[in-house]
């Protein structure tokens, strides 16, 4: 069971990658467009507004994948002079530090939707081609639960992996 | 409590946490945010979190982060390391110490495309530590080379570290990057001074390479030229106003793909790797940014800048003395943390005294940025070192450090003389078009 739910996720944060990296592609191209377009007297409408709504995919659809891949920098100075228990410790202390900020940006980013949209029904968009930042709001919600998905079953398995068999054996 | 006390508080929580290897971006967010809520309150915190989150990610300017990274990873992938290699080769791998100086010349070329210097240090360091081996240099001085040559990936623009710097300052992008350039060619200049004195001194560490045909060099010339023209194009295309740096990153981001295809070079399967590989480069740094921010806001709250400011003020130190006090800082903690954590810990201290004096920040920034690259060849944790180290294992970590060091003492000379004409790092962006 553990290890389909363990699969399940792992499909999520590819696919949470995959529309980072889409978002990236697409990135590339509008502001081409936009500076070719420039230099024929007709720029990309909007591009400035598709660039940065295109951004928040790009930035947190990497999320996941990143803490898959530990690819958050930290100090390992002391690590050689460290007991296994503390290096275990900290790790599943930086986990659970993790999915409290993930799980953080989630919660504030539907708390600032629902106090906008809901109740001053205000509806955010962007200057030219009027793109509504809820959606991308909701993006950001969407991509941080996939990371602290992610972020649950690494924690299953610091905890009851392999190194507290070997601990305890 | 009084905010101050908090502050220092907080300051050391963060370090104790960065000890236990929590990562740079969750202790600095932890630490910022249960800060701001003791400061300031729950609901400032929260809300804070949530624009901040949001406005960084949807910043415009931040898009030359995912951009840059794409066009090193896609120039990695393509193999233009190696052609800039062979052309730096051609032309002086024949002289004394020529294949160093070629792998010097190398790396500056990388660092004008990929703006990272562990990959400079790592891709360079493939294609030239082989070269030098097979040609008898002594590996002190092929891996120190490699390391220090790879330092110049955050000088020479694109530089990720200027980003981050404009960020946590407010300054311009575009204007630190032109203010990387000259201070970047001068040290690759004090690298190349540094291969030439070594080999005065002791010929057998760095003998003659192969000569070469004048069809040779012109050969390998035209291979590097497309890398050529990108470099041309993005930094000329900023400094004339004609590219803003966004756009001049995708312009070559694009024109470095183009040349891929066009050379048979680039398949679909590279170029995903890379755009995935920049995709998630680019989620680190900008948590570590958004982080940055959170505790930004905590130690403003904490009135520790402010009180720093107001202590250097009673010292009666000259300005000059206070920004060595600070460089010297930097060098020492560049021997214990990795260069973008110093950064955005020591900047929302150190920024509002370096405003409070009136020294220049692009000006400070490019000294900033030296004594990182410093710090990414200091023991015990030299990043770049490591880095080769992966690519040279038989060579002792003694023996590289040891080889790096004449080329540490050649960046403390480059930056005494930034700190004496800083017009060196001013002249291109106070004369940049638009």
């Amino acid at each position: 069971m553990l290890s389909k739910l363990n699969k399940g996720a792992d499909w999520l944060i590819r696919l949470s990658a995959l529309i980072g990296t889409v978002g990236l592609v697409v990135e590339v191209a509008v502001i081409l467009v936009d500076v070719i377009g420039r230099f024929f007297g007709s720029p990309l409408r909007g591009a400035q507004d598709l660039t940065q709504m295109g951004m928040v995919i790009i930035v947190f659809g990497g999320m996941a994948l990143c803490d898959k891949l530990n690819g958050h920098v930290n100090v390992d100075l002391f690590e050689g002079s460290m007991p296994r228990w503390m290096i275990r410790a900290g790790d599943i202390a930086s986990t659970l530090i993790g999915i409290a900020i993930f799980a953080g940006i989630a919660w504030t980013t539907w708390s600032s939707i629902s106090l906008m949209r809901f109740q001053l029904g205000v509806v955010q968009k962007t200057n030219i081609i009027d793109l509504q930042f809820d959606w991308f709001k909701g993006a950001i919600i969407v991509l941080c639960l996939i990371t602290v998905i992610g972020m649950i079953f690494k924690l299953i398995a610091q905890v009851f992996g392999p190194a507290t068999l070997e601990e305890t054996a | 409590m009084s905010p101050e006390t908090i502050g220092l508080v907080g300051m050391v929580i963060l370090f104790v946490l960065l000890g236990l290897r929590i990562p740079v971006a969750f202790a600095m967010f932890a630490v910022g945010f249960v800060g701001n809520m003791i400061l300031n309150s729950p609901q400032a915190a929260m809300s804070q979190l949530a624009s901040d989150a949001f406005s960084l990610a949807a910043s415009a300017e931040l898009v030359v982060v995912p951009l840059f990274i794409l066009m090193g990873n896609v120039a990695t992938e393509t193999g233009m390391s190696r052609k800039l290699y062979d052309a730096a080769y051609a032309w002086i791998g024949a002289l004394r110490g020529g294949l160093a100086s070629a792998t010097v010349f190398a790396c500056g070329g990388f660092a004008a495309l990929s703006g990272s210097s562990v990959a400079s240090a790592l891709t360079i360091g493939r294609v030239s530590l082989s070269e030098m081996d097979r040609f008898n240099y002594d590996n002190r001085l092929s891996t120190g080379v490699v390391a220090a040559g790879g330092t110049l990936g955050i000088l020479i623009p694109p530089s990720t570290g200027f980003v981050i710097y404009a960020l946590l300052t407010q300054e311009s992008i575009g204007r630190l990057f032109l203010a990387g350039v000259l201070p970047g060619l001068l040290l690759l200049t004090m690298f190349i001074l540094t291969i030439q004195i070594i080999t005065w001194l002791k010929p057998e560490m760095g003998p003659k390479g192969p000569k070469t045909t004048f069809a040779e060099k012109l050969r390998s010339t035209t291979g590097a030229a497309p890398i050529l023209l990108v470099i041309v194009l993005t930094i000329g295309g900023i400094y004339t106003g004609v590219f803003s740096p966004g756009e001049a990153a995708a312009v070559g981001a694009g024109l470095v793909m183009l040349f891929g295809v066009l050379q048979r070079q680039l398949t679909f399967a590279k170029f995903w790797k890379a755009a995935r590989e920049s995709v998630v480069t680019t989620a680190t740094v900008m948590l570590i940014l958004i982080s940055a921010y959170m505790i930004k806001t905590f130690l403003a709250l904490s009135h520790i800048p402010q009180a720093l400011g107001a202590y250097l003020e009673t010292l009666a130190i000259p300005v000059l003395g206070v920004l060595a006090i600070m460089l010297a800082i930097y060098l020492i903690l560049g021997c214990f943390l990795e260069g973008f954590a110093m950064m955005v810990l020591s900047m929302p201290i150190f920024f509002p005294v370096v405003q409070q004096l009136g020294i220049d920040p692009i000006w400070f920034g490019v000294l900033v940025v030296l004594t990182l690259e410093m710090g990414l060849i200091s023991p015990p944790v030299g990043l770049n070192v490591f880095i080769v180290k992966s690519v040279a294992p038989n060579v002792s970590l003694g023996r590289m450090f040891r080889g790096v060091a004449p080329f540490w003492v050649a960046m403390l000379i480059t930056l005494i003389i930034l700190v004496a004409f800083p017009q060196i790092s001013l002249i291109l962006p106070n004369t940049m078009i638009n």
